[in-house]
């Protein structure tokens, strides 16, 4: 493949990395009166982004005509898909960004070209199709992120959970990376395509440690059961704009990364990490309903609530099939929408002084005090919970179709059963803010930007998003495809 | 000329100190920091080694760029230690229980 | 024979420095060690024939990283004695974890059989050019192969960068900075002036 149509190719990926620079030199250049106006501009470029690869994901392109720089690259329809739900969760993460940090007086003219530097980082780590490509992506990705975990610095908690973040996922690109060069050394190649041709057959215990390590680093960033005890700290601790950020799109990013490695890399050898991701998706699930039980903190329950989501999508992959991988890309667009709700809702709640309120008491009686929203709040909850009426249901229906159809039926039967526990404490959090005596302690005005946002996501929570799930599911079912045409 | 389970070896043994140094000195954030850097440094053993063993170069590729990244890291890594010691004066991480999991 | 020996001799002494820099009690005794570890890890890498890696180890982590260590170590006024509270509580259990671990690992990859183990077979569009120098060879490909992945890397440096200043670059007040418009701007006639003392007069400004 010649030169010119590799650049056409990472179109979207030059434009990111371009306008990061020239805004960069603008906030050098104007400081941090600008920050504003830069946010606006690169969330402009991401939206201009989402244009320049929406036809990829229609279209449902695979196959040579989209691998750039010799196959290192991949611009195909599963990395579009994927891509546009991190563009739309970095761009919630631009617009929610400037009222809070305002207040604190922090607002920085670096965060958006941070956001836009990480966000540039999840799109390569999506695109991957090489070991030192998804490596580059990965680590451009959690670099930026460290920073802006951190970026409150005047705030102990803010510096600490970027010290733990920073820590834990340092040590985890480590174990990640040993594991990437014993896979190298024992088939000889680190593209996905020469890794599945060599491990067609046997394979050597070398590259079976390989495939382990590489899959504890991944289950770190996607905070699945074992590493996930960085994730409530983190969250809690991090400007509650970064943890909406980290909660979305990173997530989004790693999951789609997981499946690549599994289902393309190491899908001749789908033994031999079956267990280990049925282990994990079963652990999250249970630690995270039972982790929140609790809690008294919204973003740490939010936080716990993650990572029961993020066992339900595991299912997907344990099933190994385009029905599974394309319910985890449904399942993982309704979790951005419900997401970035929960942590705008949380950043919504003020008291009189302007401080965030964070604490589940202090929402006490809030459907008398802010009616609308304590029912947006609501409707994310019960999202959250997988309680019918509400999308966040559709999404654990096809996870757990897809589990039963491959033949798990054990694996959804527990999930369904776990899924009814955790729901009990998101109902808990409805029951203080409906039927309790109200605390009084949320006042305050919102941001306009921020009830537009919480409008949109609230909207696409509802029943009303059923509407979407033909769509959806077409988008999904054609996505996923790619991932299986090497079988 | 030494085989490659040799190098192989050296490369575990340090890997398994990197991860051994996080361990014990949990509380120590700069030893952290360098137990990290010793895992990196076992990865680069690793590629390298193999990337000799195996006549390609892909892997002497594949530990500039770890080296590259584990520059910035370490720079960011200890930035974040800067504005914690400044916020906290002191680096120990066990005081981390402001946040209780 | 020489190389056998200078295999040994770099191995032991990356090992029992790497041992050192996590026991050391004191963090500038650990960076020291961490750059003993690194020399002798460009010592092996120079004996497989990777001799720009091994240069490029050298100048980047002790020309850089070690020192950025250092820096750090020296210019934070750490309370020492109290971070090794734990060290020896933590000991047995994590020298028995690491023994465990190293034992898989050697085990589990098959290091321990008399034979060669059985590596992959490359495809060998990355091979090394024929007749040139191991930096050359690489070069070759890092401009090519790797353009991509080079200037992402780029794009990392740059983000460190940003993150460094962003997060410990901070206003003080009362300093007095250079403020270089006004220095240009300053001419000979605001700064000078020309006066003849008389004699025993002294001099009036």
């Amino acid at each position: 493949m010649d030169f010119a149509a590799s650049l056409k190719l990472i179109a979207p990926e030059l434009l990111m990395s371009v306008s990061g620079l020239v805004l960069l030199l603008v906030s050098a250049w104007v400081g941090d009166k600008a920050s504003r106006a830069i946010s606006v501009a690169a969330a402009v470029v991401l939206g201009a982004c989402f244009f320049l690869v929406a036809p990829a994901v229609c279209s449902g392109a695979s196959g040579p005509d989209t691998l750039a720089f010799g196959g290192q690259f991949s611009a195909d329809a599963f990395a579009g898909l994927a891509k546009l739900m991190i563009f739309a969760a970095g761009g919630a993460a631009l617009v929610i960004a400037p009222a809070f940090f305002e207040r604190f007086n922090a607002m920085r003219a670096e965060y958006p070209v941070l956001i836009l530097f990480a966000v540039l980082g999840m799109s390569i780590m999506v695109s991957a199709r090489d070991l030192i490509t998804l490596y580059i992506g990965l680590e451009l990705n959690s670099l930026a992120a460290y920073v802006l975990a951190a970026f409150l610095r005047t705030d102990d908690r803010s510096a600490e959970a970027g010290l733990k973040y920073f820590v834990l996922g340092a040590l985890a690109s480590g174990i990640l990376l040993f594991g990437m060069s014993l896979t190298y050394g024992f088939t000889g190649t680190t593209s996905f395509e020469g890794i599945r041709v060599a491990l067609n057959g046997e394979m050597a215990m070398g590259a079976l440690f390989g495939l382990i390590f590489m899959l504890a680093g991944l289950a770190f960033k996607i905070s699945a059961v074992p590493f996930h005890m960085w994730t409530p700290d983190v969250y809690e601790g991090a400007p509650t704009p970064v943890t909406a950020f980290f909660a979305s799109a990173p997530k989004v990013a790693a999951l789609a990364l997981t499946m690549r490695v599994t289902l393309e890399a190491f899908g001749a050898q789908d033994d031999a990490w079956r267990q280990i991701v049925i282990f994990a998706a079963i652990a999250s699930i249970v630690i995270g309903a039972l982790g929140a039980i609790g809690q008294s903190n919204l973003k740490r329950l939010l936080a716990y609530s993650s990572i029961n989501n993020v066992g339900f999508i595991l299912i997907g992959l344990a099933a190994g099939t385009p029905a599974g991988a394309s319910a985890m890309l449904v399942y993982l667009a309704i979790y951005v929408a419900m997401t970035v709700g929960g942590f705008v809702a949380v950043l919504m709640l003020k008291d009189e002084n302007g401080n965030s309120v964070e604490a589940i008491a202090d929402i006490a009686g809030l459907s008398r005090t802010r009616p609308a929203l304590a029912f947006c709040l609501m409707l994310v909850m019960f999202s959250l919970a997988g309680i019918p009426p509400l999308f966040g249901f559709w999404g654990k229906f096809v996870v757990f179709q897809a589990a039963v159809n491959a033949g798990f039926v054990a694996l959804a039967a527990i999930g369904i059963a776990a899924s009814v526990i955790g729901a009990f404490y998101y109902i808990k959090v409805v029951k203080v803010m409906y039927f309790d005596e109200p605390a009084d302690v949320v006042k305050g005005e919102s941001d306009w930007a921020h009830w537009a946002l919480l409008a949109i996501s609230a909207l696409a929570i509802s029943p009303l998003g059923y509407l979407l799930t033909p769509w959806l599911g077409n988008l999904a079912d054609k996505a996923a495809a790619v991932l299986f045409l090497g079988v | 000329m030494i085989g490659i389970e040799h190098y192989v070896v050296v490369s575990s043994i340090l890997f398994v100190l990197g991860v051994l140094g996080i361990f014990l000195n949990r509380k120590n954030v700069i030893v952290i920091l360098m137990a990290i850097e010793l895992i990196l440094l076992a990865v680069n053993i690793n590629l390298v080694a193999f990337s000799a063993f195996l006549g390609d170069l892909t892997g002497q590729i594949f530990a500039m760029f770890v080296l590259t990244v584990a520059a910035g890291e370490a720079a960011i890594g200890l930035a974040i230690l800067v504005i914690y010691f400044r916020g906290r004066g002191t680096i120990a991480v066990d005081d981390v229980n402001r946040m209780k999991g | 024979m020489i190389q056998v020996l200078a295999f040994y001799l770099f191995a032991a002494l990356t090992i029992a420095s790497a041992t050192l820099v996590i026991m050391a009690r004191n963090p500038v005794h650990s960076v020291l060690w961490l750059i003993v570890a690194f020399f002798n890890a460009a010592g092996l890498m120079v004996l497989v024939g990777a001799e720009f890696i091994a240069m490029l180890l050298v100048i980047v982590y002790v020309g850089a990283v070690a020192v950025l260590f250092l820096f750090v170590v020296m210019m934070l006024d750490i309370d020492f004695a109290e971070l090794r509270a734990g060290f020896v509580k933590n000991f047995p259990l994590g020298m028995l974890i690491a023994v465990v671990l190293a034992a898989e690992l050697v085990l589990g990859i098959g290091a321990y059989r008399a034979g060669s183990l059985e590596l992959g077979t490359p495809d060998g569009s990355a091979a090394p050019l024929l007749g040139k120098s191991n930096i050359e060879s690489i070069g070759a490909l890092l401009y090519t192969k790797y353009l991509f992945l080079f200037e992402s890397a780029g794009i990392i440096l740059l983000v460190a960068m940003i993150g460094a200043i962003v997060l410990t670059h901070r206003e003080r007040k009362g300093t007095r900075p250079q403020i270089i418009s006004k220095q240009v701007r300053r001419r000979p006639e605001d700064a000078t002036v020309n006066v003849k003392p008389e004699v025993g007069q002294g001099v009036q400004l």
